[in-house]
């Protein structure tokens, strides 16, 4: 089928996580299958959605950079939760200050 | 020099930092804008963000100090920084605290204009079967003391509000009779057209502070177009009335709102110099919401986000321009978002609150005693779906109300933190779930944002605002806004 | 210039008698003999002198009409400011004036000691114990007129001298229950919460704490102050005081280090402690370490008018009271102007030979006598 393309991603590198919300943020734009066999890659089938008028290659340079970006917000997030969790409970434990 | 250490003694000598939480979001080529759960926000390269994360960020760089100064990142003993964090993130959420504020009174759904766009069914002037009666007024009063917030608003909704105008007297006296005991600080609010305005209504509001909250949609043919009456006549009342009402009541107490409706779309320079020569110091450049009529006569679906945005960035443009020219001139809704970017406080504008405020900020009475988490939850309702109902003054008691699942489900699941892709995004602290809309919309809480016109529209708005402040000029304009200076 | 201290030309103390002692000062014969024996007069040429007063100060040499064996001092013409009500400390062979009546710029020096090392400190600190000024302070309050309007403290650092600074407030705020109080402090040790509460427990009618806050980069901070993690202690400091509805006002001293981060700062104030009283925003004094340090912190305040009318115009859009002390007039910007303070204190300030002709200067502050004899900014214009 013309414009529709599969792409095996590390699995030591990206997390499925990060695979799934790149997949959700061009849900208007592409449908991308993913599945994932034990130890192997993470599998990416990608298609256009009908109508669409961005050129497939363009949605899919974007899609690998948002893959990219999702790696790294994945990344962020596990490294900040514990703070997070900090200064919630910090900022709903403290009184004072309010006028 | 001997005894003064030089300001390289003073940095990590480790260059270990930690990360604070933060999201990014791409907003142009080699641009990325990071933002703190405090809203605060800084422009990066890309490649200074994977540096920032792989922890290679040099303590050496302006990058470095920016980051931590605004709290994106903290050295090992920065213990300052988690508490100034924390109190940000309480001062943004305090309104929570605060509970239900804004009651709304829907008097009658009697009008005597038939708006196309209107967010509820029209009904014509002689049916008294719409009309609130004073027995529900007085359960629905009850309710509104039980509040706990110290500040009380109460606006009456229609219909045309006027139309019943007796029982908005009989509640204002009520209201200020029971507030002798509970000494409350009460405030009212009239929605109304203006139309009706008699002297009598106006010596009234002047009498008890009331302040009216008007329609004005452009100049004469446009805002005739959107709001037919009997007689072709709307603006002119409206001009009539808004004139009489700063003379009885006073200059500040009469405001006005604008719809785009499609026929503005292209014109906002026309409706901004029609405001600009009734006086107003302010617009406010409000979409068509997919309710009542909206949706049903798909006028709603006459003009998408897209189109919405181009009317919006030419409308500001032009009130930059006005104000830098020495104009003072305020667009509230940038005003409500840049608030939420550039100040540590949270307006509490409803559709623009995380979690929703939807209930807990506001509630509203029909006129037949059902109680609805929203202005838009009830209009939803008179189209026929009852989903944000929370109950009946009549049937229900307060703590029902209050607990029942159509408000607690709401509110959990709109919960922005917690939806995919709104928990990612780095606009999230400046924008807000707008759970009813989505519903309304997608039929479900939280629609999937990628094909949202809420979505759309926040994204295409901040994107605008980011770029605008990035001169110093704007950015002072942007700064007496949210500060009302 | 005042001459504040000085030493004493002569005195008929006994020799074994060096013990320090303060004295309110009267310029008024008649006062009732309980008071007289409280009081030091002072001895002007045209005043008549009346017997019973506890100590008499005299100008160059003793006069005949002083009574026989009363305990007097001679001083120097340069003392001929004194006046009714002041108070000043005589002992070793010196004379200082702790208070000044006519002045609305009294200050109280309650200690030496720091635990900051500022590159522009006009105070430097030093090493010794210094016990006495806080007994010194103590005893000064009670004597100090009860009509005072305002009274600063100031150290070093006061709050190290920790419960005797608690002391202190507590007497201020019993004897002065009508004077508004001004301390300046780095306020570093109210990041201790149970001292911040100690501190709010005095509740104190009027009292300012001054804290000053140079960058909102904590390193950049703790190289002005020259101490390792001086920015979290005082931004914690700040937020516990807060949190006890105590007032404070940040003070920025402007200079090369901190010019530049100076709207930054604004910016981190509107967004972190909007809930401050007040931001001085104040000109460099050429005295003390600085001088030792010109070369990394003399700028021409013409050079930042910019910078400083931007921070004002922010601070103020942000609703945060502001004020520009210890500039000329000259050189702040219109947009400045209407947070200019007359700041100078008044046995301070001196004004530079360009400033004869200057149309406007009883509005302005002028300069401190250090920024005359060290160096003032090439940019001084009168105005027409």
């Amino acid at each position: 089928m013309a414009g529709s393309l599969v792409l095996e991603l590390d699995s030591h590198i990206y997390r499925l996580e990060a695979v799934q919300k790149a997949a959700y943020r061009f849900i208007d734009r592409l449908t991308v299958l993913i599945s994932e066999r034990d130890g192997g890659p993470i599998v990416c089938e990608i298609e256009p959605i009908a109508g669409g008028t961005t050129l497939f290659d363009i949605l899919l340079a974007d899609f690998k950079r948002e893959l990219l970006d999702q790696q790294l917000r994945s990344k962020i997030k596990a490294e900040t939760e514990p703070v997070r969790n900090l200064i919630l409970a910090y900022a709903f434990s403290r009184s004072g200050l309010q006028q | 020099m001997s005894k003064f250490q030089r300001l390289d003694f003073y940095r990590s000598q480790t260059g270990r930092y930690h990360l604070l939480p933060f999201r990014f979001e791409r907003v142009g080529d080699g641009e990325v804008v990071v933002t703190n759960s405090a809203g605060e926000f800084a422009y990066l390269t890309p490649g200074k963000l994977k540096a920032l994360v792989s922890h290679t960020l040099p303590v050496t760089d302006p990058d470095y100090t920016l980051l931590r100064s605004r709290h994106f990142i903290r050295e090992e003993d920065d213990a300052a920084s988690l508490e100034l964090l924390a109190l940000k993130v309480r001062t943004r959420l305090s309104r929570l605290r605060d509970f239900t504020n804004l009651h709304l009174f829907v008097v009658t759904l009697r009008c005597d204009h038939s708006c196309h766009y209107c967010q509820v069914s029209r009904k014509t002037e002689d049916k008294a079967a719409f009309d609130m009666t004073p027995e529900t007024a007085s359960k629905a009063l009850d309710f509104v003391f039980r509040s706990p917030n110290n500040a009380v608003k109460i606006e009456f909704q229609g219909g045309e509000p006027l139309l019943n105008f007796p029982l908005i007297r009989h509640i204002v006296l009520d209201a200020e009779s029971r507030n002798l005991d509970f000494k409350k600080n009460l405030q009212f609010v009239i929605s109304t057209t203006l139309s009706l305005a008699t002297d009598t209504i106006l010596e009234f509001c002047r009498d008890h502070n009331i302040h009216l909250s008007s329609s004005l949609d452009g100049p004469e043919d446009l805002h005739n177009k959107n709001r037919p009456r009997p007689g072709r006549d709307s603006h002119a009342r409206f001009v009539e009335g808004l004139s009489r009402a700063r003379d009885m009541v006073g200059y500040d107490s009469v405001s006005a709102l604008m719809t785009t409706s499609p026929a503005s779309i292209g014109r906002v320079r026309d409706i901004i110099d029609e405001y600009l020569r009734l006086g107003f110091g302010s617009i406010f450049l409000r979409h068509l919401s997919p309710y009542g009529f909206a949706l049903k006569t798909k006028s709603f679906h006459e003009y998408n986000a897209e189109t919405w945005l181009d009317f919006y960035r030419e409308g500001m443009d032009y009130i930059i321009a006005l104000n830098e020219s020495g104009t003072r001139f305020v667009e509230h809704y940038s005003a409500l978002v840049l608030t939420k970017m550039l100040t540590s406080n949270d307006p509490g504008f409803i559709d623009l609150m995380n979690p929703s405020g939807a209930g807990i900020a506001a509630i509203v009475f029909n006129y037949d005693g059902d109680v609805y988490a929203s202005d838009e939850s009830r209009m939803l309702h008179e189209m026929g779906d009852s989903s944000f109902r929370l109950g009946n003054i009549h049937k229900n008691t307060y703590e029902e109300v209050f607990t029942s699942d159509a408000l607690l489900s709401t509110l959990e699941d709109s919960f922005t933190l917690s939806i995919p892709m709104c928990a990612d995004c780095a606009f999230e602290p400046w924008c807000g779930a707008d759970p009813v809309y989505h519903h309304a919309r997608y039929g479900d809480i939280l629609g999937r944002k990628p094909e949202s016109e809420f979505c759309k529209r926040m994204m295409g708005t901040i994107k605008y605002l980011l770029n605008a402040m990035k001169d110093a000029q704007t950015r002072e304009i942007f700064d007496r806004w949210v500060n009302k200076c | 210039m005042l001459t504040l201290s000085g030493a004493v030309l002569a005195t008929n103390a006994s020799k074994g008698d060096t013990k320090r002692q303060l004295f309110s000062l009267s310029t008024n014969p008649n006062l009732p003999s309980p008071i007289k024996s409280q009081k030091a007069f002072l001895v002007s040429s045209g005043n008549e002198v009346s017997d019973g007063f506890r100590h008499y100060i005299v100008f160059n040499v003793k006069p005949e009409r002083l009574p026989n064996e009363a305990p007097y001092t001679i001083v120097g013409d340069e003392f001929r400011y004194f006046g009714d009500k002041d108070v000043v400390a005589i002992g070793n062979g010196r004379i200082r004036c702790l208070y000044r009546a006519s002045s609305s710029h009294n200050s109280i020096l309650l200690t030496e000691q720091c635990n900051n090392y500022c590159l522009m400190c006009s105070q430097p600190p030093k090493r010794v114990s210094d016990p006495w000024l806080l007994e010194e302070a103590l005893e000064l309050i009670r004597l100090i007129p009860r009509e005072t309007q305002s009274l600063g403290i100031t150290g070093g650092e006061p709050t190290l001298l920790g419960d005797g600074l608690i002391e202190l407030l507590r007497l201020t705020r019993n004897w002065l229950p009508h004077t508004s109080v001004h301390l300046l402090s780095n306020g570093r040790a109210f990041a201790d919460a149970q001292f911040a509460k100690k501190y709010a427990a005095v509740s104190h009618h009027d009292l300012m704490l001054g804290i000053p806050v140079y960058s909102c980069d904590p390193t950049r901070h703790d190289y002005v102050v020259q101490a390792r993690g001086a920015f979290d202690e005082t931004i914690r400091g700040i937020l516990n005081l807060k949190q006890l509805n105590q007032r404070v006002e940040i003070r920025v001293v402007i200079h090369k280090q901190t010019y530049q981060g100076l709207l930054d700062l604004a910016e981190f104030i509107a967004r972190n402690l909007l809930f401050v009283d007040h931001v001085a925003l104040m000109g460099l004094e050429t005295t003390g370490f600085t001088r030792a340090n010109m070369d990394a912190l003399w700028i021409d305040p013409a050079e930042y008018k910019g910078e400083l009318g931007k921070t004002v115009r922010k601070l103020r859009n942000y609703g945060i009271r502001a004020s520009v002390y210890n500039h000329p007039l000259c050189l702040v910007n219109s947009d400045a102007e209407q947070c200019y303070v007359k700041s100078i204190s008044d046995w301070k300030n001196e004004y530079a030979p360009e400033c004869t002709m200057c149309s406007r200067r009883n509005e302005c502050g002028g300069f401190f006598l250090s920024g005359i004899q060290y160096g003032y900014s090439k940019h001084i214009t009168p105005f027409p």
